[in-house]
């Protein structure tokens, strides 16, 4: 159990590193740093999904007051991941950057997305046991 | 349960998962930001060099999508249950009266935004006669207004699959 966990959190942090590279190089490449902004968002991505299962509790079915807070953070989530492939697309329309830049930076911020991902998931699977 | 049906098909058993109903609110959340990021992208393509007429986006524009989005946040803060709440006794004080008519401002509010977008369209590119590169920023009012809408309506849907869900889970 220990070895694959190791071997799991070695390949995430080389997913992440290759997102990184990929996000930076985009910005640094063309001279336009306007793709960093795709790291925090896909960063501060997962928050709302914290913050609001915190919150609430998912076994009150009566109420379902709590069910709400927790739909209201899955809607923040998904409104900050689609943000996340939206404003290279739009900067890239607009000619801020050029479109090898965006092709990158999506990619490299789906990667770092994917990276947090599955990370969570695997440390959730964790828990469990 | 199944006797007061009306419709011949059935849902099919995996709506009713959590994964389903989670999936539908991820959609809804990311529909919303899609209709946002596509009227943002007017509003950038607006001012970047590559626009060469006088047509700019101005605060008219963004008018419509603040409508359709209040109208969106209205109708999706409703409790849906209180709708049917007549017809029980504890509701006395015209919950479902009120739930209606709270429910009819939203959707007015959405339906005017989706006018509006339309408005905007019709008023400010179609009738001066606009060439295209410049008209895609009037489309593209239309299609957010339009995808505030749809994002609103899996809103809607997703929530009414949760009653569902939480009734099989009680028996």
């Amino acid at each position: 159990m220990p070895a694959a966990g190791l071997k799991t959190i070695i390949a995430l942090s080389f997913v992440l590193a290759v997102g990184f590279l990929l996000v930076i190089l985009s910005c640094a490449l063309f001279h336009a740093y306007y793709p960093l902004l795709v790291v925090a968002t896909y960063v501060i991505a997962p928050i709302p999904n914290w913050i609001c299962s915190h919150c609430a509790n998912p076994d009150d079915f009566v109420e379902s007051s709590g069910a709400a807070v927790l739909d209201l953070g899955r809607f923040c989530t998904g409104f900050l991941v689609v943000m996340g492939i939206a404003l290279p697309v739009i900067l890239a329309h607009a000619q801020i950057i050029q479109v090898p830049a965006m092709i990158m930076s999506v990619v490299g911020g789906l990667l770092i997305y994917g990276t947090i991902i599955s990370f969570t998931m695997f440390f959730q699977e964790e828990q469990e046991f | 349960m199944s006797e007061d049906r009306l419709w011949k098909f059935k849902k099919p058993e995996w709506l009713n998962s959590v994964w389903a109903r989670n999936a539908g609110i991820y959609a809804a959340g990311g529909l919303f930001s899609l209709a946002f990021y596509v009227l943002l992208d007017s509003a950038v393509w607006s001012k970047s060099p590559l626009n060469g007429s006088d047509v700019h986006v101005t605060f008219v524009d963004w008018l419509p999508f603040i409508f359709s989005s209040l109208g969106m946040l209205i109708i999706n803060s409703v409790e849906k249950q209180r709708l049917s709440a007549d017809s029980f006794s504890y509701s006395g004080s015209g919950v479902a009266w009120k739930a209606r008519v709270v429910l009819f401002l939203g959707f007015a509010a959405l339906a005017g935004g989706m006018a509006g977008g339309v408005t905007v369209f019709v008023l400010k590119f179609v009738v001066p006669g606009v060439q295209f590169p410049a008209m895609n920023m009037g489309v593209e009012n239309v299609v957010a207004n339009a995808l505030v809408g749809l994002s609103s309506v899996v809103l809607w849907v997703t929530q009414n699959m949760e009653d569902e869900y939480a009734y099989n889970l009680a028996l």
